[in-house]
């Protein structure tokens, strides 16, 4: 059983020439890590838009295709429906946080989906330990630094214990420290939770070493989906290369580190040390 | 921007840890319109000198007289035009008509100053829904409190990019500004449709909408000193009431004026 089976989709927002998404397929299971790149306009804010049901009920235009996530139909099933198996996070974290504390915040969700007063207090205490903001639960959202609001942003739709994170970009607005801290965070409740992430990320850099797939699109279509590491190659007039693997590139013309492609800076020192060693 | 931005300041919440902050919005509520009444009612130096003086105590009392007095000085060319106008045009009793005036107006803005100094807006919400009101509404309520301060972001962002591109808003004839302004509009009124999907699809994808009735997670409870500032609002409400009814208050005014003719 898939988590997300999309079959063939279409999607024209209403009043554009074009089709947004056209004929993407994709099936991905707990545990995934996805990475979704591409150039811009290419379709993968719409793409997320269809797992939460945004699409086609919230945004409407012309949809063809058959569209399952969490084993519901997405044509058929409303978007506050789906909220509770798909949590979306967006870029601009001061549009999606909108009470005077924290704690408040994570219990929005919560009292959306009728809960009752106790069980809402014990998730949100929950979910304020597992991400590390119990200090600052009274604290106002927008006094917040930009990392902390994506990490409350992420609090409060994991509160809804959902088994798919959507990330659109969701470290668009951070330093590199910051976003990294966010994606380790997201990698974490991979690893823990057993859910599957897709998050849209344009810092390759950043992204690659959580990556277990990656899918790349253009125009509308998934052009390149697998491991990061074949994929890459195929898709450099796409997305370009992050700077690890140019450095690593470089290195390897000069026969100074082994063959493969680099994710992050420690492989590409592994591979370094690799070739030194075997020299000496 | 900067004198309007200090004198908005009187009504921002800020987090303290006081007797009025803790207090249940409702009775905050019932407390301002008491004082609003109060200003409107009374219109002798004298006793708007005392509200004046309550209003004061109560505002140090939630330890904001600071944000109060640099708002005032914010509202200070105000309250003089308010002086002014009313001194140059009233016929007699000039002086002490004209120091009411600024009195009341200071009175009231005080009143509704320790209300919103005190009250977040999701506590006036969850206020809002405890009487009745939907969510959707009281929602509605907290959203525009809350993205006063992005408008005005936004707002300065445009004026920016219409600088960047050559474009003066201030001076030039009143045709030609009006035609600005209309520039300026346009891409405002984009942006904030934009800003508005964003904040829509965020709720959406947190769940509204998907129960009608749905339990706060802050529960409002009257406490015991709810119910003594309860008891004190209406005390003080009736005590005017029945001041100004009785005539005592008419028989008072004309006390102060016999005694202060030549003001
Ligand atoms: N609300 C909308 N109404 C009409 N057309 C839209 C809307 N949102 C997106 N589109 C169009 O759909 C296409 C895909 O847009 P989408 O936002 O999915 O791209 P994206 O890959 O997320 O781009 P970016 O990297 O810039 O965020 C674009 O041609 C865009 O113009
Ligand atoms: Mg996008």
């Amino acid at each position: 059983m898939y988590l997300v089976d999309l079959r063939d989709i279409y999607f024209k927002y209403l009043g554009d020439e074009d089709y947004a998404l056209k004929g993407v397929t994709l099936t991905a299971r707990p545990g995934e890590f996805i990475l979704l790149a591409g150039p811009s306009g290419c379709g993968k804010s719409t793409l997320l838009r269809v797992l939460n049901g945004l699409v086609p009920h919230f945004y409407e235009g012309e949809f063809k295709g058959e569209a399952y996530v969490a084993g519901l139909d997405v044509r058929s099933t409303p978007t506050y429906a789906l909220a509770k198996h798909v949590g979306m996070v967006f870029q601009d974290p001061e549009n999606q946080l909108f009470l005077s504390s924290v704690e408040r915040e994570i219990a929005f969700s919560l009292e959306n989906l009728g809960l009752s007063r106790n069980e809402i207090k014990k998730r949100v205490n929950e979910v304020l330990e597992i991400f590390g903001l119990e200090h600052i639960r009274h604290r106002a959202p927008y006094e917040l630094s930009g990392g902390q609001q994506q990490k409350v942003a992420l609090a409060t739709v994991m509160a809804l214990e959902p088994q798919i994170l959507a990330l659109d970009e969701p470290t668009a607005n951070l330093d590199p420290l910051s976003a990294l801290e966010v994606l380790t965070l997201v990698h974490g409740l991979v690893k823990k939770k057993g859910i599957l992430a897709i998050v849209v990320e344009h810092r390759l850099e950043i992204a690659l070493r959580f990556a277990t797939r990656m899918l790349v699109m253009n125009k509308g279509h998934i052009v390149a989906d697998g491991k990061p590491e074949a994929i890459l190659p195929q898709v450099r007039h796409l997305i370009g290369y992050p700077p690890v693997v140019i450095a690593h590139l470089l290195l390897s013309r000069k026969g100074l580190a082994g063959d493969g492609i680099p994710l992050t800076p420690e492989d590409l020192a592994a591979k370094i040390i690799e070739v030194v060693k075997w020299r000496r | 921007m900067t004198a309007l931005g200090s004198v908005l300041d009187i009504f921002k919440y800020r987090r303290k840890e006081t007797f009025l902050h803790s207090l249940d919005p409702r009775s905050k509520f019932l407390l301002l319109v008491v004082l609003s009444v109060a200003s409107l009612a009374l219109n002798d130096v004298f006793s708007l000198l005392l509200l004046l003086t309550i209003e004061i105590v109560l505002l140090a009392i939630s330890k904001s007289l600071n944000e109060w007095i640099r708002s005032l000085r914010g509202l200070a060319m105000l309250l003089l035009m308010i002086f002014i106008l009313n001194f140059l045009t009233l016929p007699s009793g000039r002086l002490f008509t004209s120091i009411t005036m600024v009195l009341r107006f200071v009175c009231l803005t005080s009143a509704f100053s320790i209300f919103f100094l005190t009250t977040t807006a999701d506590e006036l919400a969850n206020a809002l829904e405890v009487s009745g009101v939907p969510r959707e509404y009281s929602m509605m309520f907290t959203m525009s409190l809350r993205f006063v301060p992005s408008l005005a972001k936004d707002l300065q962002t445009v004026i920016d990019a219409l600088r960047s591109r050559g474009l003066e808003l201030e001076g030039g004839r009143i045709k030609e500004r009006i035609k600005n302004y209309t520039h300026l509009l346009v891409p405002l009124i984009v942006y904030e449709l934009r800003r508005s999907l964003m904040v829509a699809e965020a709720l959406e994808a947190r769940g509204f909408g998907a129960v009608k009735k749905v339990k706060p997670y802050v529960e409002l409870r009257l406490r015991r000193r709810d119910y003594s500032i309860i008891f004190i609002s209406l005390a003080g409400l009736f005590m005017l009431l029945w001041f100004i009814l009785s005539g005592r208050y008419a028989m008072f005014t004309s006390a102060v004026r016999y005694l202060f003719p030549e003001f």
